[in-house]
């Protein structure tokens, strides 16, 4: 009886309360953003009055948006590659030759989640003088966002190998005539798809929502152009941090998807001929 | 010269022993079975064959190579695993093929051989499944089909019926010695189960704590085992005390009398177990206190539980520990 008091009523009302928690103040910023009414007139009874894309449209009209967003995209994408190429290789040994190592290569990983970005800003202070040929380069924050998405590209590769018999597919390649790395292009990589994409979709998300380094390296990334662009156009700096929310949200739907465990898993099960 | 040596060759773990002073020596065209309890080793030196695993000392040869330096892909080894190792992302056909792009045989060859490989395994018209759409039995003839493929000087099976059910195990093993037999490769095949071993095998070597016990024809190792532990390993095994030592004698090399002169032992009969071409009783002895099981041909001995009998050897087949 209790049980279904809790169901019917206790969850569903601590769900809307939560809901309504994250959603009213991102309504709110989608009213100040989108509706051509003064903040101080803003009401229920004007709801439905005067929204408008204009001040999206204008921010998109600036020219510094699309070199701040293609940066941004850069980024994510040199991220997500260096990401994979360190990574694969690194967790695959680590679970097949130091399997009681992963524990510390977690915890490792996690530090970056603990530690705030501003703690990685003072490491680069220290470092600038002796790397301004590096540090130059846009690009170069694609080290720095790395280490800043190591939380989630480990936790995506970890989880995809741990759904694999790794070390029989490798023993098996490995046995038929392949080395090492053919192993991890030919068999590891195309077993570790919906892996790889979550971790390709979760640098995106990091990447589009890092601002304290990029501001500080003054690099024109999207999150950077946003804050500076809020500073000139309120609304449509607001209607950009929007757009931004959705794009991820909508990233994290896309890996919900792709990480949907496959029907077409391969039985282990006794089998009859 | 042997196809697949083993030369003194000693494995740890840690603390733990995994091989010590491992010597086999296994000839063309040869099927030997290691068998032995988990944990024995038996595992291991296969593994140290396909080069998942560094020897600590002794050396491995194939023919006139010293295995010790190559890695495992460049040991031209085909091996089936015990869990289903076909890559999931492949189909049959690619499967099968798989051994033979890392050999850069032409598209050509390579068609024709996945072709006779799966006529080999039976499963011709299956090319283009995928492992999931396949059940347990024929993975692993698709497994078998593929170490097959690019001509390995050795097959090393690790234990690849242990995850089938029974009648499937008992066809592929038929199977697997067919096709043995027809391509003539040298098979090393690791298993704990002694019925297979002992029905594939040209040679069954016995292992007990990383050391080969006996190795010889299976029916050497089941009626000369070399060792008490030997001997109750492979095949049942009465174990009656005397004065010398324990008595170990095989159900089959005991005779039944009712006559009570001249008997070895005397005892009482407790159960008959009607299986068919053969009987087992099962007698309790007078003198030492030991439960014995005497298997005979159904119809040569007709006792019932509670009777008085007796009890001879024929002879053979006796070990004292």
């Amino acid at each position: 009886m209790k049980d279904r008091l809790f169901g019917r009523f206790v969850a569903p009302a601590i769900l809307a309360v939560a809901a309504g928690f994250f959603l009213l103040p991102l309504f709110a910023m989608l009213r100040f953003a989108l509706q051509n009414i003064q903040v101080i007139d803003l009401r229920w009874s004007n709801i439905f009055e005067k929204w408008s894309l204009a001040p999206l449209w204008s921010a998109f009209s600036d020219d510094q948006f699309g070199r701040a967003l293609t940066l941004s995209l850069q980024l994510a994408f040199g991220t997500g590659l260096v990401s994979l190429i360190l990574l694969v290789p690194t967790i695959v040994w680590v679970h097949l030759r130091l399997p009681r190592a992963r524990s510390a290569v977690e915890f490792l990983t996690i530090l970056p989640y603990v530690i705030p970005a501003i703690g990685m800003v003072a490491g680069i202070m220290v470092i600038k003088p002796h790397a301004r040929w590096f540090l130059n380069s846009d690009l170069s924050l694609i080290p720095f966002y790395v280490v800043l998405a190591l939380p989630f590209t480990f936790r995506s590769i970890d989880t995809g190998l741990k759904a694999i018999d790794l070390r029989t597919l490798v023993e098996a390649s490995r046995s038929l005539g392949f080395g090492w790395i053919p192993t991890i292009v030919r068999v590891i990589v195309p077993n570790l798809r919906s892996a790889i994409l979550s971790c390709l979709f979760l640098t995106v998300a990091v990447v589009l929502g890092e601002y304290t380094i990029a501001d500080v390296l003054l690099k024109r990334t999207f999150p950077a152009f946003m804050g500076e662009y809020r500073g000139s156009d309120p609304k449509g700096g607001y209607g950009l941090a929007i757009l931004s929310l959705v794009v991820t949200t909508l990233i994290f739907m896309i890996i919900g998807f792709v990480s949907r465990p496959r029907s077409m898993r391969r039985p282990r099960t006794k089998g009859t001929t | 010269m042997s196809a697949l040596e083993f030369h003194r060759v000693r494995k740890l773990f840690g603390a733990t022993v995994a091989l010590t002073d491992f010597e086999l020596a296994i000839g063309p065209g040869e099927f030997v079975s290691l068998l032995g309890p988990s944990g024995c080793g038996k595992t291991t030196a296969l593994r140290i064959a396909a080069g998942f695993e560094r020897a600590d000392i002794g050396t491995v040869r194939l023919g006139d190579r010293d295995l010790s330096p190559i890695p495992a892909h460049k040991r031209n080894m085909g091996m089936v695993f015990q869990s289903y190792s076909l890559f999931p992302n492949l189909d049959v056909r690619r499967n099968v093929a798989f051994g033979l792009k890392a050999r850069r045989v032409d598209a050509v060859t390579i068609a024709r051989r996945v072709d006779e490989m799966l006529e080999t395994v039976q499963l011709t018209g299956l090319g283009d499944r995928y492992p999931h759409q396949l059940s347990g039995g024929q993975q692993q003839r698709v497994a078998l089909a593929r170490a097959l493929a690019s001509q390995p000087e050795v097959l090393l099976l690790d234990e690849p019926l242990s995850a089938l059910d029974a009648r499937v195990r008992s066809d592929l093993r038929d199977e697997i010695k067919r096709i043995q037999r027809e391509t003539g490769v040298t098979t090393l095949f690791v298993t704990h189960d002694q019925d297979e071993a002992l029905a594939m095998s040209d040679r069954v070597g016995v292992m007990s704590n990383g050391c080969l016990e006996q190795i010889g024809a299976p029916h050497e190792v089941y009626q000369s085992p070399a060792s008490p532990f030997v001997a109750r390993f492979v095949g049942s095994i009465n174990e009656i005390p005397s004065a010398a030592g324990t008595i170990l004698v095989r159900p089959e090399a005991l005779e039944i009398h009712d006559d009570m002169a001249n008997a070895t032992w005397t005892g009482t009969m407790v159960a008959s177990t009607f299986q068919g071409p053969s009987t087992i009783f099962e007698i309790r002895l007078d003198v030492v206190d030991a439960l014995v099981r005497v298997h005979t041909a159904t119809g040569r001995h007709h006792s019932s539980p509670g009777d008085r009998v007796s009890i001879s050897m024929k002879g053979t087949h006796i070990l004292i520990d």
